[in-house]
């Protein structure tokens, strides 16, 4: 399914590419969708447009945050299409990101590094939060080798669990849970200490982008020249579109499907790690919540190729901020955004069949 | 623990099971025609929220429950559509569906009830069948449910008779088994599984209609919790054979129904595992801890001639 | 012999008549302008190699297929089936190639598909199976799984499902490629019995003995399109030949002739002087293996092949061949028993161990273990030797394609280049890639053919030959296993008879000894 890229002028690959026609018509049936929603809720059409503008690019603070937002997208994302290249599904990016920022919090909170040097101080919780997360996945991936289990059920479960796992930890004064002052103290953590906040680009607090951000863009390259380039990345679509016949060839199912789930959880874990070290800075329940399931349609979106999920994470990104301001502003629930995604997965999805055909008549 | 308690401790394993029992059995004739509806779980939300606004519109519980199997008629005609005629990927269109529903049914919930309204719904019935219902400490507490659950009951009994000895339940096995098979014997695939979906999509807007109008009597936004999902890994935990899921469904309603009689014995565990407590269980089970699943051999394949 | 349009000349009034019908899939014209009429009474042979069209021409009948033009007419009416429901209501039945039943389901099951509606009555059709077990001499235990009948009941089972609906059109696609020789005279007899009912029985091969013993009729088909005929075909057959493969007989390799039954079979020996050292290259002892299920398939399998000497594993498929490949290419445990090749053992090792001791497997099943068919012919050539073509990680793909090219040319793969996807090669030119890689492996010390010659069409059959027959000069020990006996008889030097599972005999491969040899293949111990 995969067409090997030819390089070319910008038009030359938009015209030869149906797929991406074929998202952006879907993003666009979606959008009108949407808009149609809005207007017979009664909410202004304008106004409503305004505000999410305004939301997304409106000040500088805005597009830091849409953009901050995006990472996490992009590097679920990520994960999703490296799995998927193997013909693994992996569905459990919100468990990942929720165990991710666990391990984050509590290295950050509880694991004395906020005095190591070389920024160690925020690399060692992002690292536990990459282990914990590739952990998350390997499970899946066991019970895949071991059991024949199918690993969109498997990380769906995990992803719950890793959801209530979050949970239970913010309650939890045991856990993670701030000690509790009063009765009306909030069920999260203590605010993580400076030295594991990520360092900010520009240093200044109202353009809040941090160094997530050129990390990101070094895992797309490194993803996409993978995928594309290198042996390895030719191992895994065999494995992907032949598990028998590659095995023959002498490639190891076992060792495929584990690396490639528990590439997608770390990344997925990753994103936990730089939502909370670089924005939120406190474990909070429900941290996670919509995000595992945005960096999935991202992927999906993205049907196999990195740039596609570096858009699709910046559309959502951008669409959260100027949905959350939708919101605040103009009234409209930020559950039309949800149904506008949706909308967007199921129109693709139909339309496989149709862009297949256009690939190749 | 005292007998009381214990009947307490069936009576909700029952109830809280009821849901999944009836998703359950729908998927499972769906998945052994080799059809894999991820969208249950939207079907049920649609139902859950179909039903509540029928039964408060309309302050009849049978009218809502009607209105709960027609809303997800046309949600399973479209996965349906997509699985079969289209030849979508069956994972990414049914979470698309979930997808969709969450946020549809949470935009129409705050329209029509706005942000925080908790309206009283009327519900359905419970019943307390004759001989069961006298049995002393038992009768009432396990056995007074929900007449849903009754008819469920029925509708699965029935169901094992059709797939055992009927030309229907062939069909459905070949169409999962061998749908070579199938075309090479003048029957329709794509009708065969058509069938399936919307069978399916019947049994979850009755589970859906359960958890809002049968079981509390009020809608919440995503109230069905990864409800869906737990019906399908019943499926896969009992080996997709009707008396396999039935007790997986009855193990995860009595893991459901755990998180409140723990408390109530006095055994403090923390709430969080409890819930997480059945997807546990429904992780190990697909897991392998209950041995290799042999799946219907085109599970998720879409047919092409 | 005649051409077509003799043929078309009616002497009774036809069952069936297509004209001028042509089939394309994409670009490729599976059929084109195909007349033939199919007369009641008769048995009409559709004679032709592998890749002809003759199995396109099938399901256009069965209605699996529309045709892109022409006009078909059944019982002199138009005749456009848009399934197989609309010819099986019609009265015409289909015995397929691949077989087309439920595996886990019983015998009854299978013929009641689609047959009932309501309520299924298993004991009437159990006693109707029994009524035509006797009228037919098709004996089966009708509650017996599929999975538990060897092949050919299975396609006993197939030929009941027709015939209870009582057709009167009787198609079978390649019927006997896994029979064994009296199962194969059995067959031939249900169809005349069948024809002589009045009914027509429509018979593809591309075995010329089965024309000789029961063709009425035979059309011919080369290229998708109809090339020759005969109302005598049992006088005609070299005619039939020359048609069929655009050539003349003595030009064929004479092993693949032998296969098709133009000629005796003969044995053709190999350069191996008797005065050669005998080195025992694969040794494979006691060797069992047992399914999920615990059933045995193959049993205490023994056998050592020497080096530049080429055995068969002769025996109809499902008799643990396939178990046995898979063994050898590590992609299956063996319960017990050991494998070595000359000093190294390779039992239970993994594929990529058992490719760098150089033994090469050719898979009996190409599409499903032999190549990912979605990827380029270069990525499938050296998919087990990527290594020579990583650099710091990155693929060569420059280095890959070049020597992908050389491989073609060498081998004679013809496709339009290296860099193409692999489903779009012809089956012969596919089979002729998959072995290249094999043979062409380093060290290769021993290679395991199973069915190499399934489906290929003269021209690519003949090649195999020569590169295994040049594999063995080369000092290589072979072992071939296929279900056709012929194939054995003219390339094996030595015979191993494999039956549920256990070696029944073994023998020189000696075409005077065929019976024998088929004996055992039936499961009658020497």
């Amino acid at each position: 399914m995969t067409v090997i890229e030819q390089p070319g002028p910008l038009l030359k690959r938009f015209a030869a590419r149906p797929a991406l026609l074929g998202s952006l018509l879907a993003v666009a049936f979606a959008a009108l969708v949407g808009l149609v929603l809005i207007a017979s809720i009664g909410v202004s059409v304008p106004d409503a447009i305004s505000a999410f503008v305004d939301g997304t690019v409106g000040s500088p603070y805005s597009i830091a945050a849409s953009i901050n937002r995006s990472l996490a997208f992009a590097l679920v994302g990520f994960g999703f299409i490296l799995a998927n290249r193997a013909n693994l599904t992996n569905v459990g990016g919100e468990g990942q990101i929720a165990v991710g920022g666990i391990a984050a919090t509590a290295v950050a909170l509880y694991g004395h590094v906020s005095g190591l040097p070389f920024g160690l101080s925020f690399l060692l919780p992002m690292l536990a939060a990459v282990v914990v997360g590739a952990a998350w996945g390997a499970l899946a991936a066991v019970m895949k080798v071991k059991a024949g289990t199918n690993e969109v059920i498997s990380t769906l479960l995990l992803s719950f669990i890793g959801v209530w796992l979050l949970y239970w930890c913010v309650q939890s004064p045991a856990l993670l849970r701030k000690p509790m002052t009063t009765s009306a103290t909030l069920p999260e953590s203590l605010e993580i200490p400076d030295a594991t906040k990520l360092p900010l680009l520009s240093g200044d607090y109202s353009f809040p982008l941090h160094i997530g951000l050129p990390l990101t863009v070094v895992i797309a390259v490194v993803v996409a020249v993978l995928l594309s380039k290198t042996v390895f990345g030719l191992r895994l679509r065999a494995v992907g579109l032949n598990p028998v016949a590659a095995n023959r060839a002498g490639i190891s199912y076992a060792r495929t499907v584990v690396f490639a789930l528990a590439s997608a959880g770390a990344l997925g874990g990753l994103a936990g790690a730089l939502m909370l070290l670089g924005e939120q800075y406190t474990l909070k329940d429900g941290f996670s919540s919509g995000y595992g399931f945005d960096g999935l349609v991202a992927g999906l979106l993205a049907r196999g190729s990195v740039t596609g999920v570096i858009a699709a994470a910046l559309l959502f990104g951008f669409m959260r901020s100027g949905g959350i301001n939708m919101e605040m502003v103009a009234a409209v629930p930020t559950a039309l955004v949800v149904v506008i995604q949706g909308l967007i997965v199921i129109t693709l999805a139909g339309a496989t069949l149709f862009i297949e055909k256009w690939e190749r008549p | 623990m005292s007998w009381e308690l214990f009947a307490v401790f069936l009576g909700s394993s029952i109830r809280l099971a009821t849901p999944l029992l009836l998703a359950g059995i729908g998927e499972m004739v769906s998945e052994r025609a080799g059809v894999l509806n991820m969208s249950i779980e939207g079907m049920m939300l649609t139902s859950a929220f179909a039903a509540a606004v029928g039964s408060w519109a309309t302050g009849d519980p049978l009218l809502g429950l009607l209105l709960g199997i027609l809303a997800v008629q046309p949600i399973a005609l479209l996965q349906a559509v997509l699985s079969n005629t289209l030849r979508a990927n069956q994972i990414v269109s049914g979470i698309g569906i979930n997808i969709l529903v969450l946020g549809a049914t949470t935009l129409a919930y705050r329209e029509i009830f706005g942000a925080r309204s908790r309206a009283e719904i009327p519900g359905l019935v419970k019943i307390r069948p004759p001989l069961l219902g006298d049995i002393p400490v038992f009768g009432t507490a396990v056995f007074e449910q929900v007449w849903l659950f009754y008819a469920g009951i029925i509708i699965i009994a029935i169901t094992a008779l059709v797939l055992r000895y009927t030309s229907v339940g062939l069909a459905v096995h070949a169409a999962g088994a061998e749908p070579k098979a199938v075309d090479k014997s003048g029957l329709s695939v794509t009708r065969i599984r058509y069938a399936a979906v919307l069978f399916a999509g019947f049994m979850a807007s009755l589970a859906g209609a359960f958890l809002s109008i049968g079981d509390i009597h009020t809608f919440t936004e995503g109230m069905t919790r990864g409800a869906g999902y737990l019906a399908i890994a019943s499926v896969i935990f009992g080996k997709w054979r009707i008396g396999g899921t039935v007790l997986a469904c009855l193990l995860f309603g009595a893991a459901t129904a755990l998180q409140f009689q723990l408390p109530a014995m006095g055994i403090s565990v923390p709430n969080a595992l409890l819930i997480m407590l059945p997807y546990l269980l429904a992780l190990m089970a697909v897991g392998g801890l209950v041995g290799r699943q042999m799946a219907p051999a085109t599970l998720g394949e879409a047919y092409r001639r | 012999m005649s051409m077509s349009s003799d043929l078309a000349a009616p002497a009774a009034e036809p069952l069936l008549s297509l004209r001028a019908i042509t089939k394309r899939f994409g670009s490729f014209a599976a059929l084109s302008d195909v007349s033939l009429d199919i007369r009641p009474g008769e048995i009409h042979c559709i004679l032709g190699e592998n890749g002809a069209g003759k199995s396109t021409l099938c399901n256009l009948i069965f209605g699996v297929h529309r045709p892109d033009s022409g006009v078909m007419r059944y019982r002199d009416a138009a005749f456009q089936p848009s399934g197989p429901a609309d010819s099986l209501a019609l009265g015409i039945a289909m015995v397929h190639q691949h077989f087309s039943l439920v595996y886990d389901m019983t015998v009854v099951d299978n013929v009641l598909l689609g047959r009932e509606r309501g309520v299924l009555k298993r004991g009437e059709c159990a006693a109707q199976l029994e009524k035509l077990a006797v009228e037919y001499g098709l004996p089966l235990d009708p509650y017996a799984r599929i999975e538990d009948l060897s092949v050919g009941e299975r396609q006993r089972v197939e030929i009941v499902k027709c015939l209870i609906r009582d057709p009167s059109l009787f198609v079978l696609d390649e019927p006997t490629a896994v029979l064994l020789p009296d199962e194969i005279a059995a067959l031939l007899e249900v169809c005349r019995r069948v024809a002589s009912g009045g009914r027509a029985v429509v018979l593809v091969t591309h075995k010329l003995a089965e024309i000789k013993k029961i063709a009425d009729r035979v059309t011919v088909l080369r290229g998708g399109k109809v090339v020759g005929g005969s109302s005598t075909p049992a006088a005609d057959i070299n005619g039939l030949v020359r048609a069929m493969i655009q050539g003349n007989v003595e030009t064929l390799d004479t092993s693949a002739a032998s296969i098709m039954g133009l000629e005796p079979v003969r044995h053709v020996s190999h350069a191996r002087s008797a005065n050669a050292p005998r080195i025992e290259v694969l040794q494979v002892s006691g060797l069992t293996v047992k399914d999920h299920q615990g059933v045995t398939r193959l049993d205490n399998f023994t056998l050592g092949v020497d080096r530049g000497e080429i055995v068969g594993v002769a025996g109809v498929e499902g008799n643990g061949q396939s178990e046995l490949t898979a063994v050898l290419a590590g992609m299956m445990p063996a319960t017990e028993g050991r494998i070595h090749l000359g000093e190294i053992e390779l039992t239970a090792r993994s594929p990529k161990e058992i490719t760098a001791a150089g033994m090469g497997i050719v898979p009996e099943d190409r599409h499903a273990v032999g190549c990912v068919a979605a990827m380029s012919l270069a990525e499938n050539i050296y998919l087990n030797r990527l290594e020579e073509f990583t650099r710091f990680g990155f693929l060569k793909r420059g280095l890959l394609e070049s020597k992908a090219g050389e491989m073609m040319q060498r081998f004679d793969v013809r496709a339009r280049g290296p860099g193409v996807i692999f489903s779009s090669l012809s089956g012969g030119n596919q089979q002729k890639a998959v072995l290249a890689r094999e043979i062409t492996l380093p060290n290769l010390v021993c290679l395991v053919a199973a069915q190499p010659t399934r489906g290929l069409d003269v021209g690519a059959v003949a090649a195999v030959y020569s590169q295994i027959r040049a594999a063995c000069e080369r000092g290589v020990a072979i072992l071939l296993v296929s279900s056709e006996l012929d194939e054995l008889l003219t390339v094996a030097d030595r015979i191993v008879v494999l039956y549920r599972g256990r070696i029944m005999g073994s023998c020189i491969a000696d075409p005077a000894r065929r019976a024998e040899i088929g004996a055992m293949m039936a499961g009658q111990a020497q």
